[in-house]
C-alpha cells in the first residue's frame, strides 16, 4: 500500500501552547481558600523525572495531605529536610509558583506545603 | 459468541523508521493476511490509542484508517489512557454482541519515542487530574505514592517490588517482540536510578512504539474454517475517579476489582481456572495489586508472594503472568498494549507461544489498567 503522507512530519502541538490566562483566572479563585491551612501527610514520593514545566524543580517531593477538615489536597514539599518525608508530618499550605511558564505565559501559582 | 480468530502485532521499540500509522497499516496487513481475510470482509473498526492528539497534532485516526484500508464501514477510536487498547476491544465486543455475522478489527497503537522523556511524559500526564497535573506529579509519581503506601503498611522494601521485573525480563527474553530482551537480576533493579520514590527505572515499563491487531467474528461460517481460533467469555470495563486522593483505598485499584469480580462471574469459571493471565504492570507495584485485586492472591500478601516466583514460566503449573514480558519488558506503547495482552493470551491458547508456550492452558485473563486506575478493563478468553 502507498503511504499518502496521512501522518508524516505532524507537529509536537502543544510545545506551542501555554496555559491559558483564563484557566489560571479561575483556578486563583479557588486556592485563596487553602492557603494557611494545616494537615498531615497521607503519603508521598519524590519525582526524579518530572514533566517539561517540572524539569526546573527536580528532584521534588510531592504529598498528600489530609486538612483538619478532612479534605485531601496535592502539593509540593518546599524548605524540608529528608527527615520530613515520611507519613504523619504535620504541615501547612503556602502560595508558590508551581510551574515553569512560557516567556510570554502568565506566571501560575498554586499550593505547595512547607513542614511544621 | 464472540471468536477472537487472530493477531498480530509489530515488533514493539524504539521504532525510528515508522511513523504511527506505519505501524497502524502493519498491524492491519498482518491480522489480515494472518486470517486470509480481505479488507472488504471488515464490518466495523476499533482503534486505541492515547497520545496522538495530544504530541503530535494527528486526530481524525478513523479516517486515516479507512484510508490504509480503502473502506468505507464504522471506524470508532477509544481513548481510555493506558487501557485504551482494551476498552477498544469492549467495544468491539459490544458491537458484536448486538449485531450478528460480522467481522470486526481491533487495533491499537502508539507513537512515543519522536520525543523527549519530558515531553512524552506530560503528554501521558493528560490522563490524570488537573490538580495531580498542578502538583507536578507524574504516573510514576502517582504509582509511588501507592508503593510508599503499600510498602511501609504491610512492612515490605523494594527488594520486594524488585520480583516482579525480574520475572518479566525473564519472559521479554522469550519473546521475539518484546522491547527489552535481557534477563535482569534483584540487584540490578535495586541499583538503578530512581524516577519516582520508592520506583527505579528497572521497576518501570519503557516508553516504546508499536501496533498490536486482533480479528473479533461472530460470523459461524468463518469461524470453521479458521485454523485458530478462542472464545472471548468476558470482557468487562469499569471506571472510577480520576483522582488517586478520592479512592477509599490506596492500596486497591476498585475499577480492576470490580472488572474481575463481574467477569468472573459471567465467564462462569474460577480463579483457580486461570493458567495464564497478561496483567497491566506498568509499574512492579502495579502487578503486585493487579494480582490481589484480580483475587489471584490476598490483600497485603503480593509483596511476599512475587518473591517465590511462581508466577515465572517453568517454575510450576499453576497460574503463569505476563508470559510476553509484561509492559515493563515487552514495552509499553499505551494504546497498543491491551491488544497485545489479549493477543499474547490467544498465542497461549492456541499453542503459537514458541518458547513461553504454558501447557495445558484452557483458561486466560487479560487485565489493562488506565492512569492510576480511573479505568480498568478484565476480559477472559476461554480455548
Amino acid at each position: 500500500m502507498v503511504i499518502n503522507g496521512r501522518d508524516k512530519a505532524m507537529p509536537c502541538l502543544y510545545k506551542y501552547i501555554m496555559i491559558s490566562p483564563i484557566k489560571i483566572w479561575r483556578r486563583q479563585k479557588e486556592i485563596r481558600k487553602i492557603i494557611g491551612k494545616k494537615g498531615k501527610v497521607l503519603v508521598w514520593t519524590k519525582i526524579y523525572t518530572p514533566g517539561a514545566d517540572f524539569k526546573k524543580y527536580a528532584p521534588y517531593p510531592v504529598v498528600l495531605v489530609e486538612l483538619k477538615n478532612k479534605e485531601k489536597i496535592y502539593g509540593q514539599l518546599v524548605d524540608y529536610e529528608d527527615s520530613d518525608l515520611k507519613t504523619g508530618k504535620k504541615v501547612v499550605s503556602v502560595l508558590r509558583k508551581v510551574r515553569s511558564s512560557s516567556e510570554e505565559g502568565v506566571i501560575a501559582y498554586g499550593v505547595k506545603f512547607k513542614p511544621l | 459468541m464472540s471468536k477472537l480468530i487472530g493477531y498480530y502485532t509489530t515488533q514493539f521499540g524504539e521504532l525510528w523508521e515508522k511513523s504511527l500509522f506505519d505501524l497502524v497499516e502493519e498491524a492491519i496487513s498482518g491480522v489480515l493476511k494472518q486470517t486470509s481475510l480481505s479488507n472488504k470482509q471488515i464490518d466495523a473498526v476499533f482503534f486505541g490509542n492515547m497520545l496522538a492528539g495530544v504530541l503530535e497534532n494527528n486526530l481524525h485516526s478513523p479516517s486515516k484508517i479507512a484510508e490504509i484500508l480503502k473502506v468505507n464501514i464504522p471506524i470508532y477510536r477509544a481513548e481510555a489512557a493506558c487501557a485504551s487498547g482494551g476498552a477498544a476491544f469492549n467495544l468491539a465486543k459490544t458491537y458484536l454482541d448486538s449485531n450478528s455475522n460480522k467481522n470486526v478489527l481491533v487495533v491499537g497503537a502508539e507513537k512515543m519515542t519522536d520525543y523527549s522523556p519530558e515531553e512524552t511524559i506530560t503528554g501521558l500526564s493528560a490522563a490524570s487530574s488537573g490538580e495531580e497535573q498542578e502538583a507536578g506529579l507524574t504516573f510514576p509519581g502517582l504509582y509511588g505514592m501507592m508503593a510508599n503506601y503499600y510498602l511501609e503498611k504491610y512492612h515490605y522494601t523494594e527488594e520486594n517490588l524488585a520480583y516482579v521485573s525480574v520475572k518479566n525480563h525473564f519472559h521479554g527474553s522469550l519473546n521475539s517482540k518484546a522491547h527489552f530482551r535481557k534477563k535482569i537480576t534483584v540487584k540490578d533493579v535495586l541499583s538503578s536510578p530512581y524516577v519516582a520514590y520508592p520506583l527505579k527505572v528497572l521497576d518501570s515499563s519503557p516508553i516504546s512504539d508499536g501496533a498490536s491487531a486482533v480479528i473479533l467474528t461472530n460470523n459461524r461460517d468463518l469461524i470453521k474454517k479458521q485454523k485458530n481460533s478462542v472464545s472471548v467469555i468476558a470482557s468487562e470495563l469499569v471506571t472510577d475517579t480520576i483522582s488517586l486522593k478520592e479512592r477509599k483505598k490506596m492500596d486497591e485499584i476498585l475499577a480492576t476489582k470490580n472488572a474481575a469480580d463481574i467477569a468472573f462471574e459471567k465467564a462462569k469459571i474460577s480463579r483457580k481456572d486461570i493458567k495464564v493471565a497478561e496483567v497491566h504492570d506498568c509499574f512492579s507495584i502495579a502487578e503486585i495489586l493487579a494480582m490481589e485485586d484480580l483475587g489471584f492472591w490476598e490483600k497485603g500478601t503480593g509483596g511476599n508472594k512475587i518473591t517465590e516466583l511462581s508466577t515465572m514460566f517453568g517454575n510450576g503449573d499453576s497460574l503463569i503472568v505476563n508470559t510476553s514480558g509484561g509492559l515493563k519488558a515487552a514495552g509499553h506503547p499505551v494504546g497498543a498494549t491491551g491488544i497485545k495482552q489479549i493477543g499474547e493470551i490467544f498465542l497461549q491458547l492456541t499453542g503459537q507461544a514458541e518458547k513461553r508456550q504454558v501447557k495445558n492452558a484452557k483458561y486466560g485473563l487479560a487485565h489493562n489498567v488506565g492512569g492510576s486506575g480511573g479505568t480498568a478493563v478484565v476480559t477472559i478468553l476461554s480455548s
